[in-house]
């Protein structure tokens, strides 16, 4: 069978992700339109006349008819111009505040983007070495040890998790801070990439770069230990199945020294679907961190999804729901042509 | 193929690295500090070796002259730098840090702003024509504010105020009517366009026909219609006066970044002027208020502190962690009843109390069964043990409340205690007449609000099921608990589609007019004022009459006598039952005094002091 | 394959094959052990309502958020109601509401992914759009969305749950479709003229349940942490039903209170249950996979 050039499979997974987002979008625009209640009454926090509600309805353009909603927002997120002029695409204009939703977007995400790079930091750098170390100790007591903190990881609850944390270091023992991103009393670093750990050290500030490495503690631990299962899991099964492989005991008989043959040959072998795994789970952090920003009132993108549902903020869900749609896209994509580049038997 | 793996953990190294080297950096910044500390401490040491010394050589000062004149120039610099020192303690001693969960909810705006703390930031740095004077027990004590007198026409259609002279706006302008009649223009004028805010809200446009300059400080208002509560209304912060240079017509002012004279549209004329108002993707950072030299009311000594800076937590918990680690001086809305009541016995933090003006009530809904039928509201509403709610899950810090008007207000009454609490065989009475029985049992829908618009909604159903459902009712009533969030229950609401629903307020004014309607609210949709389906269309309208007429005077003797009237018909009607009133709290450190939680639910900063 | 084999092979005798389990290794204690402790927790749930010291919705039965004694050797939660009876009887809706949306979701995601890959072409194609479309959606917001149209409900629950879920199925089905379906013995049951239903029944879906059987067992300890999760946020269900989601929510708010109580029972309950589940599935997936048979 002839393999596709990879010029042409990374065409072809491009072009699919268009008409991917493009059902995206249409479903959560359809969804937030079928849910009940609406962005309108929710302004009047007590009476209101009906003129005043319609001058609100008329505001939010909530008065056209659906096609014309759905086709003025297609027509702002291809705006070129205003992606230019701002840094962000037109998502419209928020129903609850009128801010522009790509700003507020743009302002909230970085928090999440720094829970899930550390998050996914602690968790693949310690499930990858359990997980190998596991597979080294096979049917042993180190390898059910490890593959016992492995499962029950993964069955706790996140918030159980993050509320325990918040409960032992927090409350009781006053080691770490349980909400913000860093304390109220100290500025946060200038905004260059909107991470205060990677802004504070731009800025030469060691002390800002502790205080929010502190705040990023407990919520990223919270979030890497509950996804160290996963790892630990993968890179063990993946490690038991290229330790078997012929060409391993033909390196250790070759006389290699067996930390060579484990990280030099058996792991850059298995590591290909970790990669995968790591880069898909990183696009489910940010999609997904919800629950725990919910529990540490972390100011990211998740909780902002969950208040503007209360709100029945329409454009702001879609906004959020389509950046969100984006993200996990490209990483996949990202992924799948590392992968393909990789290995070219997927390119077929 | 393997140098694709090698680069991945190089990357990873590299992050490492990254990570390390930044630790390792800030333990260097911290062991530099910690060196100019022990220099400093050594700089001391020495200069307390030269003080013993130079008392050691009294026999040879008049002879070391010279040596003495170096010494005192020594002396004096060390004395500068105590005196620095010790204003700075004064700047933190006049400084008073708030934490609070609240946030400015849009804009500083008088035309638009509705929220609580949106209105308590404008009190502090704005004026009004009238106030409320400070821990009044009624809410209806005026002071004259920026106006000095006022009096008004027989009809109370024509009011007539007289401002205070002399009170200048930071850039030298004197204030006068000309400001008053431009503040209100520009209120009402911006009312089609700002649906939402107060104004609109608050009826502006319904009650207010013209605002009219009699005189450079004599401002007239002429109004639609007889309207008595109008001081509150004055009082309220839609009134706030606006500075023409920062306020411009038919424009709403919006938060600026940088920039927080230009945020606001309101004249500086208040105890404070906001120097900083930090906000970041909607939510409030921090908030900086320093002393106005501009006050009119200077004289009387406030404001204590100099300096107000709040600082914005996420939630209720961090909050009351913040209170007790001692990073503010104050923490005011929200800490929990769990909370403040656990920090109140801790001899390093001081709690105030004081009464709320928030409160809680039940609607039935009179469309069609079963509670078209007044006896079965009367007999729920008998049944409803008020004080195992507010002492399970607000822990005694709500109040059970027997009249639509909260206590501490100017026509309260303790009228539905007629019907008593829990008073279950006249329940059984009343729902045995109407057909009711343990076999036939009587069968509704209670709905509770559950994304957290109210607090402890959840908790507060589970209670009222349990007071409806109780044994010695003998299973005459089922109760089933449905719940909504917020949009959905609105909607809910509008659609009439509640059996029953436990709904809340909070006052725009303090005024009994801005309660007693509540009865009879058309928003809420329960048909009571509807004659198809009230029977006792009649009693509504005489409530009705009753209230307009109280709008239309002043006395306030008439006034607690029509509102009793309402209360009394509301008994025998049933149509909304109110269920709790809350109270408001404060805590702070142990030197901080000056607080009044009154009923206005007013935090007025500048009578604070430590 | 006879139907006879095929039976022998995939389909063991109930009993034989937990004895057999036994002898299998780690993986098969694996199985046992979360069998042993999803079994427990069911029936500790079922004869719950029997079973509870104290009424679990009464409340003040004993003072408000009492650390656990002799009298309530589980404490009172902040309503004054026994944590233990809570605790006993709270799994009934989580069950209910993950064991309904794995049913939905394998009737639905497994014949969809059978189907669509087994035919191919142009539908496969756009079903497999439609179905990263969903995928790629933030699932905590799907299940939100959805759970806020239908309103609170042990139903509603598990619907809202199952739409997150069915792309797992059906992309997993799909991925052991499409191999199976080159092989040549599938290839030589077409030559031989058999129908399209006949192959998928006989030749594809035997196959393919291994993978299934695994899917389905995470999905169930999913379903568990989604539904508690949803509670969280207030998309439960009504709070005179004791739940163990809400005692998680509740003990989250006394926090600063320091009553940990509140939490850590429910909580231990929750993990116990999802790591049954988790431990059923990891044991099976290590033993049918045939890479690791040496």
């Amino acid at each position: 069978m002839e393999v596709m050039g990879l010029r042409t499979y990374i065409i072809t997974r491009i072009l699919l992700t268009i008409p991917t987002l493009l059902l995206l979008l249409t479903m959560v625009f359809l969804i937030m339109r079928v849910l009940p209640g609406d962005p309108v009454a929710l302004h009047f926090e007590k009476k209101a006349e009906p003129q005043q509600m319609e001058q609100m309805r008329h505001a939010l353009g909530l008065d056209k008819p659906l096609w014309a909603q759905y086709v003025d927002y297609i027509g702002g997120l291809v705006d070129i111009e205003y992606f230019l002029a701002h840094g962000y695409p037109n998502l419209g204009k928020s129903m609850q505040t009128f801010e522009e939703v790509g700003g507020q977007i743009f302002s909230a995400f970085p928090a999440t983007l720094e829970l899930a790079i550390y998050s996914m930091i602690i968790a693949s750098v310690i499930g990858i070495l359990l997980g190998v170390a596991a597979s080294k100790s096979y049917n042993s007591i180190p390898d059910h040890l490890i593959r016992g903190v492995g499962t029950v990881a993964y069955a706790i609850p996140i918030f159980f998790l993050g509320i325990i944390f918040q409960l032992i270091f927090g409350v009781y023992l006053h080691w770490l801070p349980t909400g913000l991103r860093i304390s109220p009393f100290i500025n946060p670093p200038a905004t260059i990439t909107g991470l205060y750990t990677i802004d504070s050290l731009l800025e030469g500030n060691g002390f800002k770069f502790f205080e929010s490495l502190k705040a990023l503690a407990l919520p990223s631990l919270t979030l890497g230990i509950v996804l160290t299962g996963i790892f630990i899991r993968l890179t063990r099964m993946n490690m038991l199945e290229t330790l078997r492989l012929d060409f391993i005991t033909a390196a250790r008989a070759r006389g290699l020294k067996e930390s060579t043959v484990t990280y030099g040959y058996a792991l850059r072998n298995a590591f290909l679907p970790i990669l995968t795994m790591m880069g898909l789970q990183f696009a489910m952090l940010l999609g997904g961190a919800i629950l725990t920003e919910t529990t540490f009132s972390w100011p990211g993108l998740g909780r902002y999804i969950v208040q503007r549902i209360n709100f029945r903020d329409y454009t702001a869900i879609q906004g959020a729901v389509v950046m969100f749609g984006l993200f996990v896209t490209l990483v996949s994509l990202v992924v799948d042509i590392l992968y393909s580049y990789l290995d070219p038997r997927i390119r077929l | 193929m393997p140098e694709r793996m090698e680069t991945i953990i190089v990357v990873l190294v590299l992050i490492g690295i990254i990570v390390s080297s930044g630790t390792m950096y800030y333990t260097a910044t911290v062991l530099s500090n910690i060196s100019t500390v022990s220099s400093d401490v050594s700089a001391l040491t020495d200069s307390v070796g030269d003080l013993t010394s130079t008392v050691g050589d009294l026999a040879t000062i008049t002879a070391t002259l010279a040596q003495s004149v170096n010494t005192s120039v020594a002396e004096i610099a060390a004395l500068k730098a105590r005196l620095a020192a010790i204003e700075a303690s004064l700047a933190v001693r006049e400084t008073l840090i708030v934490g609070t969960t609240d946030s400015v909810e849009l804009t500083l705006d008088p035309a638009q702003a509705y929220d609580y703390f949106g209105w308590n930031i404008l009190q502090q740095i704005s004026g009004t024509l009238v106030s409320v004077k400070p821990g009044s027990a009624t809410g209806s004590d005026f002071l004259p504010d920026l106006a000095q007198s006022w009096n008004y026409s027989a009809d109370l259609k024509t009011w007539d105020f007289t401002l205070r002279q002399g009170i200048k706006f930071p850039d030298g302008t004197t204030f006068g009517a000309t400001h008053v009649k431009y503040s209100f223009d520009r209120a009402i004028g911006l009312i089609p366009q700002i649906p939402e805010g107060a104004p609109a809200g608050l009826g502006y446009d319904l009650i207010f026909n013209r605002t009219e300059v009699l005189s450079t400080y004599k401002v007239r208002f002429h109004l639609n219609m007889a309207f008595s509560p109008l001081l509150g209304i004055l009082s309220a912060r839609s009134s706030a006066i606006v500075d023409p240079t920062y306020a411009p017509v038919g424009v709403q002012v919006n938060h600026t970044i940088g920039n927080a004279r230009s945020s606001t549209p309101v004249a500086f004329v208040g105890a404070y002027v906001l120097s900083s108002w930090d906000r970041v993707a909607g939510r409030d950072v921090e908030i900086k208020l320093d002393a106005n030299p501009n006050y009119w009311d200077l004289a009387s000594g406030y404001p204590k502190l100099k300096h107000i800076i709040f600082k914005f937590y996420p939630d209720a918990a961090t909050l009351r962690l913040a209170i007790e680690a001692g990073d503010v001086d104050m923490a005011f809305r929200h800490i929990s009843p769990t909370d403040v009541l656990d920090l109140e016995p801790n001899p390093n933090l001081r709690t105030w109390w004081g009464s709320g003006a928030f409160i809680q009530y039940l609607c039935f809904q009179e469309k069609r069964a079963p509670f078209n039928d007044k006896r079965v509201r009367v007999a729920v509403a008998a049944a409803l043990n008020r004080t195992l709610v507010t002492e399970t899950v607000f822990l005694g810090l709500a109040e059970p409340l027997y009249s639509i008007i909260p206590p501490a207000m100017l026509g309260h009454t303790e009228a539905f205690t007629k019907l008593g609490d829990a008073n279950y065989t006249y329940t059984i009475s009343l729902l045995t007449a109407a057909g009711y029985s343990a076999v036939n049992p009587l069968k509704f829908d209670l709905w509770y609000e559950s994304s957290g618009h109210y607090p402890s909604s959840a908790d507060q159903a589970v209670l009222y099921e349990e007071a409806l459902e109780d044994p010695a009712l003998g299973g005459i009533i089922d109760v089933t608990l449905k719940n909504a969030d917020w949009a959905s229950y609105k909607k809910n609401r509008d659609n009439e589609i509640m059996d029953a629903f436990v709904y809340g307020w909070y006052p725009d004014y303090v005024d009994p007019d801005d309660y007693s309607f509540l009865y009879w609210a058309k928003w809420l949709h329960i048909n009571y004022y509807n004659s198809t389906y009230n029977p006792d269309y009649a009693r509504y309208q005489q409530q009705v009459a009753l209230y307009d007429q109280a709008r239309a005077t002043t006395n306030t003797t008439l006034r607690t006598l029509l509102y009793a009237q309402i209360d009394d018909i509301a008994v025998e009607q049933c149509s909304v039952v109110p269920l709790y009133v809350s109270s408001a709290w404060a805590v702070t450190k142990p030197s901080v005094y000056g607080i009044f939680l009154d009923i206005t639910q007013d935090m007025r900063y500048w009578l604070i002091s430590k | 394959m006879t139907q006879a084999k095929i039976k022998r092979r995939i389909f063991p005798n109930f009993a034989l094959g937990l004895a057999s389990l036994t002898k299998k290794g780690p993986s098969g204690w694996m199985i046992i052990l979360g069998l042993i402790i999803v079994l427990a927790l069911v029936i500790m749930t079922a004869i719950g309502p029997w079973s509870t010291p104290y009424d679990p919705i009464k409340s003040n039965v004993g003072p408000i958020r009492d650390p656990p004694s002799l009298k309530f050797p589980m404490g009172t939660n902040h309503l004054g109601q026994d944590m233990l009876s809570r605790t006993l009887v709270g799994g009934s809706i989580m069950l209910q509401v993950s064991a309904l949306s794995v049913l939905v979701c394998f009737f639905i995601g497994v014949p969809l992914g059978l189907f669509s890959s087994y035919v191919g072409g142009f539908l496969d194609s756009t079903l497999s759009l439609v179905i990263d479309a969903i995928y790629a959606f933030p699932g905590m917001v799907i299940a939100i969305a959805i759970a806020s149209v239908l309103g609170p409900g042990v139903i509603n629950m598990a619907l809202s749950i199952a739409v997150v879920y069915i792309p797992s199925y059906f992309r997993i089905v799909r991925s052991q479709v499409l191999s199976i379906k080159e092989l040549t013995y599938t290839e030589a049951a077409r030559a031989a003229g058999a129908k399209w239903h006949t192959i998928i029944l006989r030749y594809v879906f035997p196959n393919v349940i291994p993978s299934i059987v695994v899917v389905v067992t995470i999905n169930f300890a999913d379903a568990v942490l989604t539904a508690a999760g949803l509670t969280f946020i207030g998309l439960g269900v009504s709070k005179d039903i004791p739940d163990w989601g809400w005692d998680l929510t509740d003990g989250w708010r006394y926090l600063s209170a320091r009553a940990w109580w509140i939490i850590s029972f429910p909580g231990l309950m929750i993990i116990l249950l999802a790591l049954g589940f988790t431990l059923i599935g990891e044991g099976l997936s290590e033993l049918l996979n045939p890479k690791l048979q040496r």
